[in-house]
């Protein structure tokens, strides 16, 4: 009888001095994800040496010169990152030695070729010429999630790039470099 | 979500490596024998209560504990998390082991006294995760307070594994100074998964000279998942997977073979050494393998638009990604060692009951010691290093039918856990139970881990 006791005493002390004290998993809700991510956008050069041909008579000016472009580009890739994303910032670093401002224009395309969104539009300051430190301009684009639930659909990027007067005495050379800021704001 | 929270908070209440520092060389049980196929026994048969017989849950986490993360202390609970996730690195790890026995038994040999024969199957679950320490940051944190900084893929390692083992061991009293023993193990493995050994970085560097403002580099990626026993379960659905891995675990799965070899020396009459090697063994895994490897160098650096300078066809970014790491699915055999687990000790026994008034010992027994001290050492070898720990025991016998061991043990765990086993004998029913990290017990969460065992036998 008293072994039985023994037994069922050590039973009880074993399972009643074990416990799990202070402690809420109710936090879990709480639990919220806010990374940032920095990824390359777009990028272009332009270099009037490749594309000028300086044989040409300067006199002859070219009033306006559009270069247009279409790419595959899935802004935002699956529903979980639109759903996610509180806010995306696309920073643009134009640095031009050419003697003439440059319009970049940017947009996005859903599967059916439709525009969605608007269309950004920014300048290049006109630089110095060749051999001159360059001007630099920066625009920033701020998506908040309304622009990306906009732009959920978004499966192509056109982008183009506009300068007028031109003429083969134009030296110099423009660069965009561009990034976009992912700030996600995850709730488990 | 709630079941979530129950299955950490399950966790955190059994939270430990595969160490049984308070059953091994515990004698009065025919499970030490599992530890040690040379423990110095001395049964005339036993049997265990099949599926009772031992049920043993060993949880751990090194680095930090449950408590860091949901104290109820009003801190934001991710200020905690972004503090645990600075502190822990990728040599941190959760370890889980669970083992139920299914049968159990063995009894003297009639011919020759000093053999005693034991056998049994036993199911096991371990599993080992290493913190991603690289990768939980870049998915908790992002990359723009890391640039330059590579995300090693070496930091994602661990492996899975359910399998059934049957086992049949041969203990001999070869003289009175020295038993040895060996078991020959079985293995039927049910579901495998391991990622170890991954080579390669991700990296966004900074480049002020270059085409944009950065280079996301893939730097010689080569990252390897091996399964077996995954693929045909991708699409069942619950009933089914549980009948799969059924008819698994009765030698349907992945077969392995294995050895535990293991001795105790009798110096004198009070002081011995022991010594075992569990799991001297592999599984082939020949059926159901699918193995995933993604091996390559990749550089990322923008779109090139509206003037292609570079004259190049337009990019489909996820198009070069593949191409340039292709991930490649394989079916080929592949081998894996068990995780080899080593024991030793010496022990120091004294106070021999001898006044003849109590029936502290079974009749025809010597008449046994009371108290026993000594140390234990335990090594187990993982994917990354060995896990140690040390332990030094106590062992008390206070009446016949009750009979204890008290721990403390030095792991990478705690540098102050207390294990206890008690085992309770009456006629020939047994019952023992055994936890350790008794002084984490009022409060579990804050422990770093905890390993219970318990079962019913039937001794002689």
């Amino acid at each position: 009888m008293s072994e039985k006791r023994i037994c069922v005493l050590l039973c009880i002390l074993i399972s009643s001095i074990s416990c799990v004290k202070d402690i809420d998993f109710e936090q879990a809700e709480d639990v919220v994800l806010t990374p940032v991510y920095e990824v390359d956008f777009v990028y272009s050069r332009f270099d009037t040496s490749q594309f000028i041909d300086s044989n040409i008579d300067p006199a002859i000016v070219i009033p306006e010169v559009i270069v247009n472009d279409t790419l595959e580009y899935d802004l935002l890739g699956t529903d979980f990152v639109v759903d996610n994303l509180e806010r995306v910032e696309l920073t643009f670093e134009f640095t031009n030695t050419i003697e003439r401002d440059f319009e970049f224009d940017l947009g996005f395309l859903n599967d059916n070729d439709q525009r969605i969104g608007p269309l950004y539009s920014m300048t290049a300051n006109s630089g110095n010429g060749e051999g001159t430190d360059p001007i630099v301009t920066t625009e920033v684009i701020i998506l908040d999630t309304a622009d990306i639930d906009v732009l959920r659909d978004a499966t192509r990027l056109i982008s183009s790039m506009r300068v007028q007067n031109i003429n083969s005495s134009l030296r110099g050379i423009l660069e965009l470099r561009s990034k976009g800021t992912y700030f996600f704001n995850y709730e488990l | 979500m709630r079941s979530i929270i129950f299955f950490i908070g399950l966790w955190g209440c059994l939270g430990y490596s595969q160490n049984k520092e308070t059953l091994y060389d515990f004698t009065d049980l025919p499970q030490s024998l599992l530890l040690n196929p040379g423990a110095d026994t001395n049964f005339n048969y036993h049997a265990g209560v099949p599926f009772l017989s031992q049920f043993h849950i060993n949880a751990g986490l090194r680095g930090a504990s449950i408590y860091d993360v949901f104290a109820d202390d009003g801190r934001d609970i991710n200020d905690k998390i972004e503090n645990t996730l600075n502190t822990l690195t990728s040599n941190d790890y959760l370890t889980l082991t669970q083992q139920l026995e299914l049968i159990n038994f063995g009894w003297e040999s009639k011919k020759n006294k000093n053999i005693y024969f034991s056998g049994g199957i036993y199911q096991e679950l371990d599993v080992i995760g290493y913190f991603p320490k690289d990768f939980a940051v870049l998915a908790y944190q992002g990359n723009q307070d890391f640039l330059n900084q590579p995300f090693r893929f070496s930091t994602i390692s661990g492996s899975v594994e359910l399998l059934t083992t049957f086992h049949f061991g041969y203990t001999k009293k070869v003289s009175k100074k020295l038993t040895f023993g060996a078991r020959a193990k079985l293995y039927s493995s049910m579901f495998h998964i391991r990622s170890a050994k991954n080579k390669g970085t991700f990296t966004t560097v900074e480049t002020p000279e270059g085409n944009n403002i950065y280079q996301h580099i893939i730097s010689n990626a080569d990252v390897t998942v091996r399964t077996s026993g995954y693929a045909s379960l991708k699409d069942e659905e619950g009933k089914d997977i549980v009948n799969k891995l059924v008819g698994r675990a009765f030698l349907g799965g992945n077969l392995g073979l294995g050895i535990d070899i293991g001795f105790t020396h009798k110096i004198n009459e009070q002081l011995a050494i022991t010594g075992s090697a569990n799991d001297l063994g592999m599984i082939l895994y020949t059926k159901d393998v699918e193995t995933y490897r993604a091996r390559g160098n990749y550089v990322f650096e923008g779109f090139e638009t509206p003037i292609q300078f570079s004259g190049q066809d337009p990019q489909n970014f996820l198009d070069e990604l593949e191409e340039a790491v292709p991930l490649d699915t394989l079916s080929t055999t592949y081998l894996t060692m068990r995780p080899v687990k080593l024991n030793s000790s010496v022990r120091y026994s004294f106070n021999r009951y001898d006044d003849g008034t109590c029936d502290c010992y079974l009749e025809g027994e010597k008449p046994p010691y009371l108290d026993a001290i000594g140390v234990q050492l335990f090594t187990q070898f993982r994917p990354k290093r060995p896990q140690y720990a040390a332990s030094l025991f106590y062992y008390k016998r206070f009446f016949n039918f009750l009979r204890t061991k008290l721990t403390y043990t030095i792991d990478d765990y705690s540098y102050y856990n207390i294990g206890f086993l008690t085992s309770i004998h009456i006629n020939k029913i047994n019952f023992y139970i055994s936890a350790n990290n008794l002084l984490e017990y009022t409060n579990l969460a804050k422990a770093r881990g905890a390993s219970v065992q318990l079962g019913f036998n039937v001794i002689m």
